[in-house]
């Protein structure tokens, strides 16, 4: 656990970064501090690992005094992952991560082998270690630089802004793969950002700071989203904060209309029940995997686009935004083999997000905690989205083609 | 034509061939001479580069004083160091000395300072000294500007080397020397052509240098500036 107490930064020109912050950073948990530019944010962050001495107050980590301990040793027991990665450009990926361990005196060979684990673990492929970082994107370096900060298997990770150089399709990939690697790691984590979309994604609990480090509010991200303390919170919030808390709940809390088996043996020769909507029919091939939508009423068959989703791993944002965007009104729920397993109605989103038909803030997609799981509440479907581990969707660790490419040579 | 007969004549001339003037060895003496000169031209700016570099401290003063040190007319200093420590392999050293620091100076303070602070800021975060930051990462990373440094250097010195035999010493510019003094003008010619390819000779070895031996990361980057 890391806690400030008091902990402030004066500058020598007498300018106030921070002016003395009180909080708790809980073990096992990723905390994110979010605030605008010049919060103070980074300076507290800093302040765990002795790269800011605070001038007042004082930083424990797990009850001790930081300020009691050797920097560059303390350092070597908190992994630290800056925005430009910064790799050493003159040595290879394989001999960036295993910086730590060949500075805690590890045999060469055992820390060689823990890097090559640790590649594999932040989804980058073997031979990446041979390369050198100029050689990989934006996106494969920052996986190198988390990979390089888990290297010594530090308890601690502080993060400062490490998603924010890529671009947004490569960021939402390492997002989720942060997720991943915490839900398996349950590493304490602070992580500092100022855009507060990451800070709900990313954060158990949230830390909205003011100028000066002052604390505007604290909280889990679905209170901030649907509580924000005051007026300014809301503002910094942004717009559509109801609809973004949807991206919070579990699209699994969904009461889903099962799906026939797609054979025309129903009344009439249609399909049969669970297959038409309104005036749309959803077509499934031999392997149940949907086709698309034809209109019953038009003359030609022409096939509309299926919007689809995976119960287990997306939110109700995403299924909302499936059903709007299908023209039968419904989204369709797919297993990993991408095979039709019922549909959700615009209406049947909006149901599960009635009280009690989801747990709020405790459920996420993409990690599950035991430390939140309240087994008690919640009826079945809402229980903690277990996330597999391929994620089905395109987002996966190297399914993109925009973290894949090398990047400028 | 002319100076291509005196050239021929230059080198076949037995005394060239063989002896204490003969070719080979004035060759060598002037790159023992040039090489003493860079090693403890390298010796004194070199560390002080990496230290104000890596610090910070002290660089206006540096650039400052390696501007004013181009300045410095090396006979003149030769001059001065023959009267003050008499004639002698130091009367040499102590211009050429002069002259070979303030590029290598620059070179590894610039080098240094160029270091990615990214990069410097990461080292420190994830547990290095400052030692071993400067030694791990910013040496590696001032490589080529520090190589190109040395090359100037290295140029420079193997030109202006040719001094020494004003003070009676040997190199290369003996033959200047000689040949103007006993209007054997071939000698002349010929001496400062061989000065010529050395000097090119150590340019061509740098370029090599720097194309070869540095790690590929570093090589890139600097690519890319």
């Amino acid at each position: 656990m890391i806690r400030f107490e008091g902990a402030g930064k004066r500058h020598p020109d007498g300018t106030v970064a921070v002016e003395g912050l009180d909080l708790e950073v809980p073990t096992g948990r990723i905390t994110v501090l979010v605030g605008p530019s010049g919060c103070g944010k980074t300076t507290l962050l800093r302040m765990v690992n002795r790269m800011v001495e605070p001038t007042s107050g004082r930083v424990l980590l797990d009850g001790t005094d930081v300020a009691e301990l050797e920097p560059a040793k303390l350092r070597r027991g908190i992994g630290y992952v800056i925005q430009q990665a910064g790799l050493f450009p003159h040595r290879k990926v394989i001999d960036n991560i295993a910086t730590v361990p060949n500075l805690l005196g590890w045999d060469r060979k055992k820390a060689r082998a823990r890097a090559a684990e640790l590649l594999e673990l932040v989804g980058l492929a073997p031979e990446t270690a041979k390369r050198y970082p100029f050689q990989l994107s934006g996106g494969q370096q920052q996986r190198v630089g988390v990979a390089r900060a888990l290297a010594a298997d530090p308890p601690v990770l502080l993060m400062d802004e490490p998603f924010s150089a890529v671009d947004p399709v490569v960021r939402a990939g390492l997002q989720e793969e942060l997720l991943r690697l915490q839900s398996e790691l349950h590493k304490t984590v602070l992580f500092v950002t100022h855009d507060i979309e990451e800070a709900v994604r990313l954060g158990d609990q949230v830390v909205v700071l003011r100028e000066h480090g002052r604390i505007a509010q604290l909280a889990d991200p679905h209170t901030l989203l649907t509580t924000p303390a005051d007026d300014g919170v809301a503002a910094f919030l942004g717009r559509d904060r109801g609809l973004r808390g949807l991206g919070l709940r579990p699209a699994s809390a969904i009461a889903l209309r099962p799906v026939g088996d797609g054979r025309k043996d129903g009344p009439e020769g249609g399909p049969t029940d669970g297959l038409t909507h309104g005036g749309w029919e959803l077509t499934l091939d031999d392997e149940r995997r949907p086709i698309g939508w034809i209109d019953r009423a038009a003359v030609t068959a022409e096939l509309h686009p299926v919007a689809g989703f995976h119960p287990d791993t997306d939110t109700l944002r995403t299924v909302l935004d499936a059903a709007v965007l299908s023209p039968a009104g419904v989204a369709v729920a797919l297993d990993t083999e991408g095979r039709a397993t019922g549909t959700a109605s615009r209406e049947a989103v909006l149901a599960a997000l009635a009280p009690g038909s989801s747990r709020p803030g405790a459920a996420r997609p993409g990690a599950a905690r035991p430390e939140t799981a309240r087994p008690e509440s919640g009826g079945p479907g809402s229980g903690g989205p277990v996330r597999t581990d391929k994620p089905a969707t395109g987002d996966a660790p190297d399914a993109g083609p925009a973290d894949g490419a090398p990047g400028g040579r | 034509m002319n100076w291509l007969t005196w050239l021929g004549d230059f080198f076949t001339a037995p005394d060239h061939r063989s002896g204490p003037d003969s070719i080979v060895h004035r060759v060598s003496e002037h790159l023992l001479l040039s090489g003493e000169a860079l090693l403890y031209a390298a010796l004194l700016a070199v560390p002080l580069g990496l230290l104000i570099g890596y610090t910070g401290r002290g660089v206006t003063v540096v650039t400052a004083l390696a501007g004013a040190a181009r300045a410095l007319p090396t006979l003149g200093l030769v001059t001065l160091a023959v009267l003050l420590a008499g004639v002698g392999d130091s009367a040499v050293l102590l211009p050429l000395v002069a002259l070979a620091a303030p590029p290598l100076l620059v070179a590894a303070v610039e080098g240094v300072r160029g270091t990615d602070p990214d990069v410097r800021d990461a080292a420190r975060g994830i547990g290095l000294t400052h030692p071993q930051v400067l030694w791990q990462v910013c040496l590696p990373s001032a490589a080529p500007t520090l190589l190109a440094g040395f090359r100037t250097a290295t140029v420079q010195v193997i030109a202006t080397a040719t001094v020494a035999a004003y003070v009676g010493l040997g190199g290369l510019g003996r033959y200047v020397i000689d040949g103007l003094a006993t209007r054997k003008y071939a000698v002349t010619v010929g001496g400062a052509l061989l000065v010529v390819l050395l000097a090119v000779a150590a340019q061509l070895f740098f370029s090599l240098l720097a194309r070869f031996a540095l790690p590929p990361g570093v090589r890139a980057q600097h690519r890319a500036r």
